[in-house]
């Protein structure tokens, strides 16, 4: 193919990944266009893009999702090529198609071969025909079929949607009575999220792992493999800790489970960065699915191979060739901080980011979008930060990780940081004893321990009072603590707090 | 005074008793509890059973904000005379905890519902989200329309008390 050299690249998205993208095109001389919606009009990917389009308003389909007001955007600000991260059009084989057919590069895979690897059940027959093995599953989402295939295989079984991702329009089944209400359920909620309500089951296996393989395939007909990753931890099937290389893997399972990755993007005719996606049960792997873009969890695999995922995806949708990746080196774990409360059953929060604080130190890489400011609207992803942290071996990424996750703080919006951060000190953790039920099994119903709970507790009664330091949001008022001592303790209002009532109208 | 955590129906009872120079002491629900405080250039250090943790604070009309640590945790005082109301009906209202999409009302004026029955399902942030009922209560008015997009705080369901049965009457249910 020729080479086509990219100068000015819009990036589709929002964000930690939109910022993510737009270091790695500067870095490499390329000049970034941001778009944005209405709620994002101050954030920071548009501060930091060297051009950026109002694309619609907040809802994602009028603006994120809105493939005409993306072409527009980048016709006017003269872009040549567009990168979609990850979410939103990235997995639309409608929307890399018309970007290709309107003139301009898709940083991403062919929209033929998104359109036959997004459909789940289409990729299932690909990884089949490529004697791939799959999960024991059904085509078919009809209750008649799925009663068939229930019948046959036993309960549990997984409901899932053929456009899905995300955990998005998976049901668990239980039992028989379960089965209706749960496709239901499933195609009502995969219709909302994708547009696209079909559904098909698989066995549910109880506690697998899932361990992923990252692709890298060039227009020459080059694919090669950058490792694996373990995602197993997960809540509402949607991943929360990630790591690489998956641990503890027999070294023939780990070659097996690449060549495997290899062969089906080489059946699929892959192109850009993918990711095949495995569960492992034992001695046993499954293809699950390829997702033909960029995951959230790549900066694990960039630490270990000392590379750029996304500046390769830049170089092989200018023609250049990819090459055999160097030996990995230590290994690597991410954490994603969400804006959810882990002890109301991740109920999204939002709000406005009142202060920040991010780790730092030897290994320590923090992907996010916020800064003191930020608003959480609800309209999208709650993911609002990943904690990446390198080490020689997983004990040091590990210690790592946990001592950064200590010096995270962010007032104003309730997020996963004490959650996650329990999770990689826990002793199965460090054992890496893990499947997908990690947290089930682990933290059911987490709420935080009491002296945390305490800590709390105070803080709060001294920030109603207006007496901790230089935190005040709105009218906080007040004292600083530190303002009241000696003889000033007899006056303060410390003394005097029995009766205080907060905002009291009696 | 009493606090709880926003979207949690049970109370917390936290009274400073003393403070002379750092030495803190706070009884929170009945216990005391010694502690050091002194400030930073930003919110503080506390020194709390042999731990030390930076503390941040915040209020807003709505809430406070506190980070203790990692830990991010939102407040919100229950005031005096509401504090009694409530006490008697688990929850007089069902605001919805986050700005959102209403997906599905489950429930009808009227209707008499059961601690931890599912009242209706929001959506936001691509995910469904289902509230319950808090304790035992009869559904008076029902003020959000499925399909209606309302604010975070927005009261979407009013209660009444439920009918005389000791068993329903039980203070706070365990927090979800």
């Amino acid at each position: 193919m020729k080479a086509r050299k990219i100068k000015r690249i819009l990036i589709a998205n929002r964000g930690e990944i939109a910022l993510r993208i737009i270091r790695s095109a500067r870095v490499m001389g390329i000049e970034t266009v941001a778009v944005y919606s209405a709620a994002d009009a101050a954030a920071a990917h548009v501060a930091a893009a060297d051009d950026a389009r109002p694309i619609g308003a907040a809802e994602p389909a009028a603006s994120y999702l809105n493939i005409a007001a993306i072409l527009e955007a980048a016709h006017a600000a003269s872009a040549d090529a567009i990168h979609p991260g990850y979410g939103f059009l990235s997995e639309r084989p409608e929307f890399a198609r018309a970007v290709e057919q309107s003139g301009i590069i898709f940083v991403g895979p062919p929209a033929e071969v998104m359109a036959a690897l997004g459909d789940k059940v289409a990729a299932r027959r690909i990884a089949i025909n490529a004697g791939v093995p799959v999960v024991p599953g059904s085509d078919a989402g009809d209750l008649e079929a799925a009663r068939k295939f229930a019948a046959s295989s036993g309960y549990p079984i997984l409901v899932k949607a053929a456009a899905g991702g995300g955990g998005r329009g998976m049901r668990v089944v239980g039992e028989a009575a379960g089965l209706a209400p749960a496709l239901e359920a499933a195609a009502r909620e995969a219709l909302a999220a994708f547009g696209d309500g079909r559904i098909f089951l698989e066995k549910y296996i109880a506690r697998p792992r899932h361990v992923e393989v990252q692709l890298l395939g060039d227009h020459h007909g080059t694919v090669v493999a950058l490792g694996d990753r373990d995602c197993s931890i997960q809540r509402r099937h949607q991943k929360l800790i990630e790591e690489a290389p998956a641990p503890g893997l027999k070294p023939v399972l780990r070659e097996r489970m690449a060549a495997a990755a290899l062969t089906l993007a080489r059946a699929a005719g892959y192109r850009g960065a993918g990711t095949a996606e495995f569960l492992v049960d034992g001695d046993n792997f499954y293809f699950l699915e390829v997702n033909a873009r960029l995951q959230v969890e790549h900066p694990v695999t960039e630490l270990i191979f000392g590379c750029d995922l996304v500046a390769e995806q830049l170089r092989i949708a200018m023609g250049e060739r990819v090459a055999e990746p160097p030996a990995a080196r230590g290994c690597a774990i991410e954490c994603r901080i969400n804006a959810e409360d882990p002890a109301q059953d991740f109920r999204p929060a939002t709000g406005r980011v009142i202060k920040l604080a991010l780790p730092a130190g030897p290994g320590v890489r923090v992907d996010t979008h916020l800064e003191a400011g930020t608003e959480i609207a609800p309209y999208y992803d709650s993911l609002i930060a990943k904690l990446i942290c390198h080490g020689g071996g997983r004990e040091q990424a590990r210690a790592r990780t946990a001592a950064a996750l200590g010096e995270f703080m962010l007032l104003g919006v309730r997020n996963t940081a004490a959650f996650v951060r329990e999770i990689i000190a826990s002793e199965p953790f460090a054992r890496a004893d893990l499947s997908t039920r990690f947290i089930a099994d682990h933290f059911p119903h987490w709420s935080p321990a009491d002296r945390d709970l305490h800590e709390a507790l105070i803080a709060a009664a001294l920030a109603a009072n207006g007496m901790l330091g230089g935190a005040a949001a709105t009218g906080g008022g007040g004292n600083r603590s530190s303002a009241t001592a000696d003889g000033a303790a007899a006056r303060s209002p410390w003394t005097t707090l029995g009766e205080f009532e907060l905002w009291g109208r009696r | 005074m009493k606090l709880k955590r926003a979207g949690e129906a049970r109370e917390f009872e936290v009274e400073i008793v003393a403070r002379e120079g750092a030495a803190l002491r706070v009884r929170i629900d009945g216990e005391e509890i010694a502690a050091e405080i002194e400030a930073a250039a930003d919110g503080a250090i506390l020194r709390i059973g042999g731990r030390h943790v930076r503390i941040y604070g915040a209020r807003t009309r709505n809430a406070i904000f506190v980070a203790a640590g990692p830990a991010a945790w939102e407040f919100v005082a229950v005031e005096g005379r509401a504090g009694r109301a409530r006490r008697a009906l688990a929850a007089a209202e069902v605001a919805a905890p986050m700005p959102g999409k209403v997906l599905r009302i489950l429930v009808a004026e009227g209707d008499a519902v059961a601690a931890g029955q599912p009242l209706l399902v929001l959506e936001a942030m691509k995910m469904e989200t289902t509230l319950y009922a808090e304790g035992a209560a009869v559904v008076k008015s029902i003020r959000a329309a499925a399909g209606a997009m309302v604010d975070h705080g927005a009261v979407l369901i009013e209660f009444s008390p439920a009918p005389a049965d000791p068993s329903a009457r039980e203070s706070d249910p365990p927090a979800a």
